[in-house]
């Protein structure tokens, strides 16, 4: 009774393993299993776009990114997606390099593949924040692809490359700029700040005039001989208000801890993704 | 003093002894793959949560997609509150990641979110006959964004499954399955998504410029 039991369980396992492998199996034969290319620098140039010089320039750039910034951009250039869409090419590959530092997952990369004609930006989970899709969208769309179309593949990379390296930097503004709601926020904090530079002084002139009114009142009702005294350190009290005030505006720039101490060799720092990004096709 | 002295090295070393055995045992049982079946089902459920995330973050587009349409194109009523239906039944199918065995539950869900990837698809097919508003700075951007959090949703999926695989898999196969019938017995395999990803997304409208 008990072996019956336990065969027929057993039977019922593998028949479950089967059932669950099968679809496994079909999968394999159905689709070619993902290229990878080998990631030999910050620029993998497989499909050959690109120029030595032009390689070479654009490789010291995104050094220098990651030396300011710590993201790690990636230039890629494919011969075949493996018969995948770019877009699922593109995290895996992300993933399988590691692009972006382990711990921030800033990892961007820029892949071509002439000839299925698509592109994409694929952006790392970290990188979302600062290159936003609608940017990549637009850096595709509209720095990228007009050369493409017009057969300047190096001319695309390079250009579409410096804007990304400029919005990952912290600026490129005039990509954020469209939506309505991003420029209303700025504008309000400017005109308070505009209101406290020019009225603050005012506020504080106005202030310190009732203070020191009424710390005299004050000392004349208690006694002539402490005036001069307690004025003094009233004013003592303000001077160092002020002084320390001041020093408060400086901002404190964190200093990164991160180095990037091999020059030669580059590899990914661990960083993962997650199909945030954009791609375009010419 | 000398018997003494001897009972107290020999109770020491049984003591230590036995302390080697229930760490040696300790370990045994860990390379054995008693942590797998806990360690693959919190792996799933995260998996789950960026799933629900994803989805999440679409139907968070959704007013504002609803809002720049109706700028443009108020006369499409129909196609506009089909999405915004849509999107609440949807919103309200949460499935959180206790329930994920529940494989009756996520059918209910990726029912609602399909049936809110036809109506958007729906409203983009009809945007197309709007030129106003298909040039647009606000509408590109959210079209960006859409497209942005469709592929998102894709990977989320296709990560859930992943993790689901390698889970149930673990519940039925060799060591996992000695586990499964002692330690976890309430560990039950996980539901997946039966409906394929390409009915799922958005049909991908192109606007020729």
């Amino acid at each position: 009774m008990r072996f019956a039991a336990a065969g027929k369980s057993l039977s019922r396992a593998l028949i479950a393993l089967a059932l669950l492998l099968a679809p496994l199996a079909a999968f394999a034969q159905t689709s070619e299993p993902l290229q990878f290319p080998e990631l030999t620098g910050r620029i993998v140039d497989r499909a050959s776009l690109l120029s030595d010089a032009q390689r070479k320039e654009l490789s010291r750039k995104l050094e220098d990114l990651e030396t300011k910034t710590t993201a790690q951009f990636v230039v890629v250039t494919l011969t075949s997606l493996s018969g995948r869409t770019i877009e699922e090419y593109g995290y895996q590959l992300g993933r399988r390099w590691g692009i972006g530092q382990k711990t921030t997952n800033n990892g961007v990369l820029l892949i071509v593949a002439p000839n299925e004609r698509k592109v994409r930006i694929e952006v790392g989970y970290g990188a979302e924040g600062i290159l936003p899709d609608a940017v990549s969208s637009l850096i595709i769309q509209r720095v990228i692809i007009p050369k493409f179309r017009a057969n300047d593949y190096a001319g695309g990379i390079v250009a579409g490359a410096d804007e990304i390296i400029k919005v990952l930097s912290g600026g490129g503004e005039e990509w954020k700029r469209p939506p309505q709601q991003g420029q209303q926020i700025p504008d309000w904090v400017i005109v308070l700040l505009v209101l406290l530079f020019t009225f603050g002084p005012i506020f504080l002139a106005v202030l310190i005039t009732w203070l020191t009114v009424r710390s005299i009142t004050r000392s004349t009702i208690h006694g002539q001989k402490q005036k001069g005294k307690k004025q003094q350190t009233f004013w003592e009290r303000v001077n160092s208000g002020s002084s320390s005030g001041s020093s408060s505006w400086s901002s404190s720039s964190s200093s990164s801890s991160w180095s990037s101490s091999d020059s030669g060799g580059f590899s990914g720092g661990g960083g993962s993704f997650g199909g945030g990004g954009s791609s375009g096709s010419w | 003093m000398a018997a003494n002295a001897a009972n107290f090295f020999f109770a020491n070393a049984v003591r230590i002894r036995s302390l080697g055995i229930v760490a040696l045992l300790a370990l045994f049982t860990a390379g054995c793959g008693v942590n797998a079946i806990p360690t693959y089902e919190e792996q799933a459920k995260a998996k789950w949560g960026e799933v629900q995330n994803q989805y999440q973050r679409r139907s968070d587009l959704i007013p504002n997609l609803v809002e720049t349409v109706k700028g443009f194109a108020q006369q499409e009523r129909d196609v506009l509150t089909a999405v915004v239906e849509a999107r609440a039944k949807a919103t309200q199918i949460r499935i959180d990641a206790s329930q994920i065995t529940d494989a009756e539950a996520l059918k209910r869900f990726q029912d609602a979110q399909q049936q809110l990837s036809g109506a958007i698809g729906r409203l983009l097919a009809v945007a197309e006959a709007y030129p106003d508003l298909k040039s647009s700075q606000n509408f590109l951007t959210l079209q960006a964004q859409l497209e942005g959090t469709e592929n998102r949703i894709a990977v989320a999926r296709r990560d859930y499954i992943e993790a689901v695989r390698i889970y149930n898999t673990e519940l039925r196969t060799f060591p996992g399955i000695l586990w499964a019938s002692t330690l976890y017995r309430d560990a039950k395999p996980m539901a997946t998504f039966t409906i394929p990803e390409e009915q799922m997304r958005v049909p991908n409208v192109k606007f020729t410029k």
